[in-house]
């Protein structure tokens, strides 16, 4: 307690209280000794009182008998005959006694008020503490973004803090003394009974609800309720402590719609796909007939009739052929074509070294002979389908083989030039007869050709296969070229 | 000549019909051929029943089996003769344009002997034809039961 604190921090405090004592009695018979040489009589008695009385103030009862004490010897010393001794007269007994009877109740009225005072003063810093630490409480929940209300039994709102305020638009002046549930028309998920069923036996109620600000619009709030209960364990109150989650719910419900149009789409594409499988299915088994039975006849009527027909006839024969045997490859081309996005994908660890060396053994033939310089690097093993990228490695060489043909010196070089954290880059390059730049776009379309049939043979479905396996692992494909310089081929094919 | 198994040739495509007949008939196999132009045919001959109704119940040496047939598709046919006590034994070649993933397994799966995708080529064709009709005509033993090979 402040008043405490010792007046001189240094000396004891004993030593201070019974020190007044004796100083304020000194200080008394002085004054006393004093005013007698100025011939004021009598006033000692009061002067001595006094004392006393200041000491039991200051420094407590003890302080104050030693007071008492010291007041009589000196009373008696100094003051009743015979003066400059001790000796006490028996008719001064009762003047005596009046005396200290007087200093108890000094001493005693002094003591009480002094006990009143302290309790009093304890009593109001205690209150004062009090009220600090409420009003940081109450200044805290203010504080706070959240939205927390109390309401007693009966829903009568007790007091509502600033997040409430701000989130339905009441002010606390307002709100306090309202139903809670009339005020925020609030819309309970489920029976009421069965929420005050669960706070009153659990203490607690979690869920949301669905409530209305003051003007008018709708929001839905994550609630949590707890009860307070008093000392005979009897609930008084419902803390309800809330957040806006409407933007949340708004977004979920966005998401739901998302995720509804999404299955709605795989749906269709689902569809479309059944439809194309179907589509396929009946080229399949439909067209290659009739083509059979072109090809078929004519060459029975080539070995019938061809006798009988002149040359311009036989050649209209071969060209029938010839355009039958064209459709035919053309329409089994589609087909694995169509096949290659249709089938599941196996992927397992690939070694590309040992792909290109399969490739080149097996398209022996296709070199014919030629004097072709191949320059394979190292290259990586990848994670994929290995059937489906020889087949990107068949396409890449038999083109590098075809369009190199004009060169007299061929040369192929296959290797990788990154090798990324997250893939690989592997090229093919050849030094034929390249393509213009400006149709590159073209280059990857079924049917695409950027030579004519008489110059380079084939259906134009390669690259568009080669593009088709290589996005199907994700991966991407892109050519760089220059007219009569050569071609390359670039595939980057992420790790798995 | 050796003495050649019966051929069931199930085919509704009557051109298809004429040049497997023309290539059987280069190598001297068509004798024995019985033609169906559906699966509902093919199966009234192998039950003997319909206009079919009491003929010799020897059953074929093979049957050559095409797949998209009119009224009974090829594959139902195949699976209802797998399913008889006295039929299943009958080899049976798929013979069909179809070179598709899931015909093939159905059909392996109902235990067709051999499958074959008739080629688009007019010679491929006439060899696939006169090797099918060597092989399962001629140099293969059909089961007990069969007519023609004795």
């Amino acid at each position: 307690m402040s008043r405490a604190k010792p007046l001189l921090p240094r000396i004891p405090a004993a030593v201070q209280r019974y020190g007044l004592a004796v100083l304020s009695v000194t200080a008394a018979l002085g004054t006393a000794l004093l005013l007698q040489l100025f011939s004021f009589r009598g006033v000692e008695f009061p002067l001595f009182l006094f004392a006393i009385a200041l000491t039991v103030w200051y420094a407590g009862i003890r302080p104050g008998v030693l007071a008492v004490i010291l007041s009589c010897l000196a009373f008696d010393y100094f003051f009743t005959e015979p003066r400059y001794s001790l000796y006490v007269r028996t008719s001064e007994f009762p003047y005596y006694i009046l005396f200290i009877l007087f200093a108890i109740l000094l001493a005693w009225f002094s003591a009480v008020r002094r006990r009143v005072e302290r309790d009093l003063l304890e009593s109001r810093d205690e209150l004062e503490k009090e009220v600090a630490v409420r009003a940081q409480q109450a200044s805290l929940l203010n504080l706070t973004h959240d939205t927390i209300f109390v309401r007693d039994m009966s829903d009568v709102i007790t007091y509502w803090n600033r997040g409430a305020q701000e989130l339905y638009g009441w002010t606390a002046e307002e709100a306090v003394g309202k139903h809670a549930h009339q005020l925020l028309r609030t819309v309970f998920p489920v029976p009421i009974d069965e929420v005050h069923a669960e706070l009153l036996r659990t203490g607690r109620w979690e869920g949301e609800l669905e409530k209305t600000k003051a003007d008018g619009t709708r929001v839905v709030v994550a609630s949590r309720w707890s009860l307070r209960r008093n000392e005979q364990a009897a609930p008084i109150a419902i803390l309800e402590t809330e957040n806006d989650i409407t933007q949340h719910k708004r977004g979920e419900e966005e998401v739901r719609k998302l995720n509804r149009e999404l299955g709605k789409r795989t749906t269709d594409l689902e569809a479309i796909n059944k439809e194309l499988e179907a589509f396929a299915y009946s080229i399949s088994h439909d067209l290659r007939a009739p083509i059979r039975h072109i090809i078929g006849f004519t060459e029975l009527l080539q070995k019938n009739a061809s006798p009988t027909l002149d040359e311009k006839g036989r050649r209209y024969m071969m060209t029938i052929l010839e355009s039958a045997k064209r459709m035919g490859t053309l329409i089994d081309d589609l087909l694995a074509f169509s096949r290659l996005g249709r089938i599941e994908t196996r992927e397992t660890m690939v070694s590309l070294d040992q792909l290109v060396s399969e490739v080149q053994s097996e398209g022996g033939q296709e070199t014919n002979g030629r004097n072709i310089t191949w320059k394979i690097g190292p290259l990586p093993e990848l994670y994929g389908d290995r059937a489906m990228l020889k087949l990107v490695l068949v396409n890449l060489i038999s083109n590098a083989i075809k369009f190199t043909r004009p060169n007299p010196q061929p040369e192929i070089e296959i290797g990788c030039s990154e090798k990324r954290n997250d893939g690989a880059v592997v090229f093919v390059r050849d030094n034929g007869v390249g393509f213009d730049m400006k149709y590159v776009n073209k280059l990857f379309g079924v049917f695409q050709r950027l030579h004519g049939p008489a110059e380079f043979e084939g259906t134009g479905i390669g690259l568009a296969t080669v593009q088709r396996i290589i996005h199907r692992h994700g991966g991407q494909v892109w050519a760089e070229s220059l007219v009569g310089r050569g071609t390359t081929f670039f595939l980057s094919l992420p790790k798995p | 000549m050796p003495d050649i198994g019966r051929i069931l040739l199930v085919e509704d495509d009557p051109r298809d019909t004429e040049l497997t007949m023309t290539a059987l008939e280069e190598y001297h196999l068509s004798n024995e051929v019985v033609v169906a132009t559906d699966g509902a045919e093919a199966l009234d001959y192998l039950f003997g029943r319909g206009k079919f109704q009491g003929r010799n119940s020897e059953n074929p040496a093979v049957l050559l089996l095409d797949l998209k047939l009119p009224k009974v598709d090829g594959l139902e046919v195949l699976q209802q003769i797998r399913s008889d006590e006295k039929l299943k034994m009958i080899p049976v070649v798929v013979l069909t344009s179809s070179r598709e993933e899931r015909d093939k397994l159905a059909s392996y799966q109902l235990g067709v002997n051999a499958y074959v995708v008739k080629p688009v080529d007019f010679h491929e064709f006439v060899n696939a034809i006169k090797e099918l009709g060597v092989f399962w005509a001629i140099i293969n033993e059909p089961p007990p039961g069969s007519v023609g090979k004795k």
